[in-house]
């Protein structure tokens, strides 16, 4: 065992990769992963406290494949400290994205689907339905109720003079209680800081920066109404750097636009993509792609 | 515990035996750009210090699938960059096949890219069959 997970480990430090990160955090665009390729992605999400809440750090990491051109899946595995209480594990998530159309057009649609098993104490705010996460009880209270949740959302975006311009619309069905369908949304774009790549390499050449915004937030939901009162939105720029021909950074400072939920949310983010990983992963046990 | 144990190792390691790629490379006789798309020329044609950044955008986009040299080699199951059917494409054929892909043969879209990158990658790759003839040159004096 520890012998194979050195192998994957050596794999992903020196096999032959690619990252041209989105440099967004809640907003999906239409661009899915490479067939056959693996991103390992770690990612943390840091909440400033208003008065009679606690700061709080919920890490989380992605592994993303690419099952076809067409399909990426997911698999999300989250936690959360806060200080001055615990530090929890929250439970993961399954994603998957599909993409219908197969050319690139004007608006492309992509389908989302997740499924999550998750307890209340989730803070990593991937995406924000309905009034948004509970900051403020403590861990033990929010750990002892465990959600199963389906997701869905509906993803269009497009490149327009080289701006990508995604929104997505979200929809939440919480299976474990009898409550109605929250919704959410997240808008973003972004664009590289260079149109033309330079001939020399650079680590700090302003094609290897993404920069843009996003705004995302909670719409309410079947039950409670849809009101932008008592949900949370949040205006982010967002920044991603090419570290390296494998690896990006992100980084995005959120702002609350409403007098909910944490007032600042200052997100890290490293992502590593293995390309052909399903090849290296066969041959690693003999067998021949 | 076991049941989140199971899920992780079906989530992983499920797509990557099911996974299909292609086994060998056969041009796709369907992935054929549109006439205005074909006709579209390259802007930076007449400025070949931009091929540069295109070897560049090469090393890092393309030679894991179509090889250091754009031979293909490296997998065997991509393009072979070099082959008249390919370089004989116009400009504006090949960026629009850098630009939509072809997802069901394994040519992921590169539309993240901006646009005068992939013209960089297009000036770049007709850099390659350039080279690829002098060497051919050389070798056979």
């Amino acid at each position: 065992m520890k012998k194979t997970l050195l192998i994957l480990f050596v794999i992903a430090i020196f096999g032959s990769v690619r990252a041209q990160e989105s440099p967004y955090f809640v907003t999906y665009d239409h661009h899915l992963e490479e067939p056959g390729n693996l991103e390992l992605e770690i990612y943390t999400t840091s909440g400033i406290p208003r008065s009679g809440q606690a700061a709080y750090v919920a890490p989380y990491m992605e592994i993303e494949y690419g099952v076809t051109g067409r399909w990426t899946s997911e698999l999300y595995l989250e936690g959360q400290g806060t200080v001055g209480d615990s530090a929890v594990f929250t439970g993961w998530r399954l994603e998957n994205r599909f993409r219908p159309l197969k050319r690139e057009h004007w608006i492309n649609p992509v389908l989302y689907l997740e499924y999550e098993r998750t307890s209340e104490a989730t803070r990593i705010q991937k995406e924000i339905v309905g009034g948004g996460p509970d900051v403020s009880s403590p861990n033990s209270d929010l750990q002892a109720t465990k959600n199963h949740e389906l997701e869905m959302k509906l993803i269009l975006s497009g490149t327009t003079h080289d701006w990508n311009i995604a929104g997505n619309f979200i929809t939440e069905k919480n299976l474990s209680e009898s409550e109605g369908f929250e919704f959410g949304y997240a808008f973003g774009v972004a664009r590289s800081l260079a149109n033309l790549a330079s001939g020399n390499p650079c680590r700090f050449c302003r094609e290897n920066f993404l920069a843009g915004i996003e705004v995302y937030g909670g719409l309410g939901s079947t039950e409670d109404g849809f009101s932008p009162h008592n949900t949370v939105h949040y205006v982010a720029p967002v920044v991603s750097w090419q570290v390296s021909d494998n690896g990006s950074l992100r980084f995005s400072p959120s702002f609350a636009l409403t007098h909910e939920g944490s007032p600042v949310l200052f997100r890290f983010g490293y992502s590593y993509e293995v390309r052909g990983f399903a090849s290296k992963f066969v041959q690693m046990f003999g067998g021949r792609r | 515990m076991r049941s989140f144990l199971c899920a992780v190792i079906v989530a992983v390691a499920l797509p990557c035996v099911v996974v299909a790629q292609n086994a060998t490379y056969h041009q796709d006789p369907n992935w054929r750009a549109p006439v205005d798309a074909a006709l579209r020329t390259n802007p930076l044609a007449q400025k070949p210090e931009a091929a540069a950044g295109g070897e560049k955008l090469f090393k890092r986009n393309c030679v894991e699938c179509h090889g250091t040299d754009g031979s293909g080699l490296a997998k065997k199951n991509s393009a072979d960059l070099l082959l008249p059917e390919v370089q004989s494409q116009s400009d504006g054929a090949l960026f629009w096949k850098l630009t939509n892909g072809n997802t069901d043969r394994g040519m992921p879209s590169f539309s993240r890219l901006p646009e005068m990158q992939r013209w960089q990658l297009i000036l770049y790759m007709r850099s390659l069959h350039g080279a690829q003839g002098s060497t051919a040159k050389q070798s056979s004096k």
